[in-house]
């Protein structure tokens, strides 16, 4: 088969899209990466506050009193990535982690909780999922739904009072948060806390940028109909936003358990769902879906955790927090909306 | 001159839309905007209707130097912009969409219904548009809307309108329609600019051209001095010399079998058999169920009933990355909302189908996807700056070959293409042509949806001309001809037999 459109055709040169100069980088590590400059402005501030702040002993505390929301907040990075939201965690926590106690006490054996902790996070994940997805109800609707049904749940069991820890296994069961690995006498050790923060956010920074899974989160968030149509399936990708989000809630909810060694249901978990969407838009992520980094989502918790410390240094009431938390969120998701509007 | 834009010039940041353009258009004049896309056309009318304003230059209405124009006024003076992308509210009514900001309110200061709906009444029947104004928009079909759309220029008694590819989404008849009312128009006094892409359109309905280039202004004239090929020059820039087109009979053996598939209220009974190396084109008129039938084949959309035997086996279409694997690729139509995905940097968009068709690995790592980056750009020949740019930053062309190489990097042997070449300019279009053709040659089959005979003719081995959801004819490559298709397209025999009953 002979076949030719053109007797000449004139090939174009390849337009220079971006300048490659110093300049036109930075411009774009700034636009990729703005909360790396405004978490290096609370530094600054923080330190100004607390010529102490830089050390050692500090950071790590910071890290120890971030773990839990921003745990919560990598997995909500990923459904917020996907193009939705999950307003049912704060609840989440309170349910698994009440229930996580009585299974403590009952058995007496940490690593049943924790196992008992992940499996039934990951299954009330499984319901948000399939019910946004099976059932195609609003991913709002749905988790404002299981936020009251799940609060009110623990609630009811613990008849409006706490799950305290039994003192058979208090001492050993409060070490899982408290406890430091390569603790001596000079050197204060690493908090278990920090530990697993820093795991579980190097596990799922992996997974989102390394693996099918997580290219597929960023296309549906950017275009389900095209995701869709180059055979990704929609339907499983989303449920399983909503069961990794559950599964990180269960590690959340025990590590909580620990650490307050009692679940009070009516208030534990309060707000948040509300800190998580705060470090997550405050780590960069679209609000709209389709780009993020779990890496700004853990920038974002521990900005969060210090903005709570300077406030208290500057003498700021502390029933003030949430205005300033409110204002924030607008702030970053400001920045955020600017930015997409250069771009 | 009515309408004079001198010496525009507008720069986004460091790019420059329009370098020095000059407009003008006279009085009961029908003006024909050409230029490819990016040339700078939209930028111009968006200038023009108060979008944005010009970093440089003046424009002149009747002699009236025009200042701080923004949307409302550019209004105001008679200025009718009906857009390319429909800016209707689907939930909104016709009436209340035409009166949409401008709304008449009774000595009570509450909306005046019943005057607002007779005068959208009075509007429609002048357009010939047979319906009541008080239908939810988002019932109506796309080339009802682009009419309502044009009907609210009317209303206002604009006195130039500007008409952004308004006929992409009507049927033959409607464009006639539409034209009549155009000439119309045209009588009472308005001017019309009118922004297409399609020659003959403009050689029938346009008395003046002018042609825009990179942002720049080429030529203007009358469209009774010249012909399509000058103005496909001049549109081009280069010239696109076609040599004659020969095809050899397609000799492979049959590898897709359809049979009697059906998806109830958009097509039924469709049978046709693909051989390897063969290129059947699918052509029709809005309406006849192509979009929906390039779905079914692929998997998107349920049949049912029929079966379709890929290769001597039953195709099972429950997932699309089933669908995949067996060796079917998709080109979908509307880039932008069923292509793109837009977050994504051009490498990801690329390697999309390779994750979920072949890549089989844990994890993925760079060198992988750089190789396929860079053999794909190559087959293709994808003009890009940095691989990891957004996607978005690319020309419409170049976006369409990213997606066609998401399938040539799983070696697809089946290619079903849904209107490839829409939205995308002259230049991009033929280099689309030779990858299809060249894919052909190497074997793969292809079923190529699309509505331009023109392009149809330059690839096609074989046409089936759909008509409301079934097939009307099939027609050999001896038998293309532009009149066939349209009197098979337009169901002219069938209305025949109709007759004879």
């Amino acid at each position: 088969m002979k076949f030719n459109l053109f007797e000449k055709h004139v090939e174009e040169e390849a337009p220079t899209i971006q300048g490659t100069g110093f300049k036109d980088k930075f411009f774009k590590f700034y636009h990729n990466y703005t909360f790396v400059f405004s978490f290096a402005v609370l530094i600054i501030i923080a330190t100004y506050f607390n010529p102490s702040f830089l050390s050692y002993g500090n950071i790590t505390l910071l890290l120890l009193q971030s773990t839990i929301k921003g745990i919560i907040a990598c997995g909500m990075t990923l459904v917020i990535i996907a193009g939705m939201i999950d307003l049912s965690v704060g609840s989440m926590v309170a349910l698994v982690g009440g229930l996580g106690v009585v299974v403590l006490n009952t058995t007496g054996s940490a690593w049943i909780m924790f196992f008992f902790c992940v499996a039934f996070g990951t299954f009330l994940g499984a319901i948000n999922g399939l019910l946004v997805t099976k059932a195609k109800i609003a991913p709002f609707i749905v988790t404002l739904a299981t936020m009251v049904a799940f609060r009110s749940i623990i609630v009811q069991l613990g008849q409006g009072g706490p799950f305290n820890v039994d003192p058979k296994v208090y001492d050993s069961f409060r070490l899982v948060a408290a406890g430091y690995l390569f603790r001596s006498d000079n050197f204060k050790g690493i908090p278990y806390m920090a530990i697993w923060f820093v795991a579980i956010v190097l596990i799922m920074a992996f997974i989102m940028s390394k693996t099918k899974f997580g290219r597929y989160v960023y296309a549906v968030g950017s275009n389900e109909l095209a995701a869709k149509l180059t055979g990704i399936n929609t339907i499983y990708i989303k449920t399983m936003c909503f069961v990794i989000t559950g599964l990180l809630v269960g590690v959340a909810a025990f590590l909580l358990a620990s650490r307050l060694t009692s679940i009070t249901a009516p208030n534990v978990g309060m707000s948040y769902e509300l800190d998580a969407i705060a470090a997550v838009a405050i780590g960069g992520t679209a609000m709209a879906g389709g780009s993020g980094l779990i890496v700004g989502t853990f920038i974002g918790a521990i900005m969060l955790q210090m903005i709570e410390g300077i406030l208290i240094a500057a003498q700021i009431p502390v029933f003030l927090n949430g205005l300033v938390k409110g204002i924030i969120i607008i702030v970053a998701v400001v920045f955020q909306s600017r930015r997409e509007r250069k771009a | 001159m009515f309408l004079e834009m001198k010496n525009i010039t507008k720069k986004f940041g460091p790019v420059v839309a329009l370098d020095d353009v000059s407009f003008s258009v006279g009085e009961a004049e029908i003006h024909g905007l050409l230029g490819e896309n990016g040339a700078g056309k939209s930028t111009l009318m968006n200038v023009l209707a108060g979008t944005f304003p010009p970093t440089s230059g003046e424009v002149f209405l009747n002699g009236q130097h025009l200042t701080g124009l923004n949307a409302k006024k550019s209004f105001a003076l008679g200025i009718g912009f009906v857009h390319q992308e429909l800016n209707l509210i689907n939930d909104l009514k016709i009436y209340e969409n035409l009166f949409l900001g401008e709304e008449i309110t009774n000595k009570w200061g509450t909306l005046d219904k019943p005057l607002m709906r007779l005068k959208a009444k009075e509007v429609m029947k002048k357009m010939n548009l047979d319906i009541s104004p008080d239908l939810q928009v988002a019932y109506l079909d796309t080339s009802v809307k682009q009419l309502v759309e044009i009907a609210r220029a009317l209303l206002f008694d604009c006195k130039l309108i500007i008409m952004d590819e308004p006929t992409t989404a009507l049927t033959n008849k409607e464009i006639e329609n539409l034209f009549s009312i155009m000439r119309k128009l045209k009588n009472d006094g308005v001017s019309i600019i009118y922004i297409s892409h399609k020659m003959p359109e403009l050689f029938s309905i346009c008395d003046k051209y002018t042609v825009l280039r990179d942002g720049k202004f080429i030529q203007s004239g009358y469209f009774k001095d010249i012909d399509e090929k000058i103005a496909t020059q001049l549109l081009v820039g280069r010239s696109l010399l076609e040599a004659e087109i020969t095809k050899e009979a397609v000799t492979g053996e049959t590898i897709l079998s359809v049979k009697d598939i059906t998806c109830k209220g958009y097509f039924e009974n469709i049978s046709f058999d693909l051989k390897e190396g063969e290129i059947l084109a699918i052509t029709g008129l809005h309406g006849d169920g192509r979009g929906e039938l390039s779905e079914a084949l692929f998997g998107a959309r349920r049949l049912d009933c029929g079966q379709v035997i890929l290769r001597g086996e039953k195709l099972n279409f429950r997932h699309i990355s089933n669908v995949i694997k067996k060796g079917i690729g998709m080109v979908p139509r509307s880039r932008k909302e069923r292509s793109i995905i837009k977050d994504m940097s051009i490498l990801n968009n690329m390697a999309t189908a390779y994750f979920v068709g072949k890549h089989k690995k844990a994890y993925i790592s760079n060198k992988d996807t750089d190789r396929l980056f860079e053999e794909n750009q190559k087959k293709a020949a994808i003009r890009v700056g940095s691989r990891h740019d957004l996607i978005t930053s690319l020309s419409g062309g170049n976006q369409q070959k990213v997606i066609i190489s998401r399938w040539l990097e799983i070696n697809s042997d089946i290619y079903i293409l849904d209107n490839p070449t829409q939205g995308i300019d002259v230049g991009a279009k033929f280099e689309m042509y030779k990858i299809i053709n060249g894919l052909a040659e190497n074997g793969k089959s292809i079923i190529m949806f699309s509505s331009e005979f023109p392009e149809i003719y330059k690839v096609a081995d074989r046409c089936l001309v759909m008509y409301k959801g079934k097939i009307n004819a099939e027609l050999d490559r001896s038998q293309l001809s532009e009149v066939d298709v349209m009197y098979y397209a337009t169901g002219s025999n069938m209305e025949g037999i109709k007759n004879e009953i």
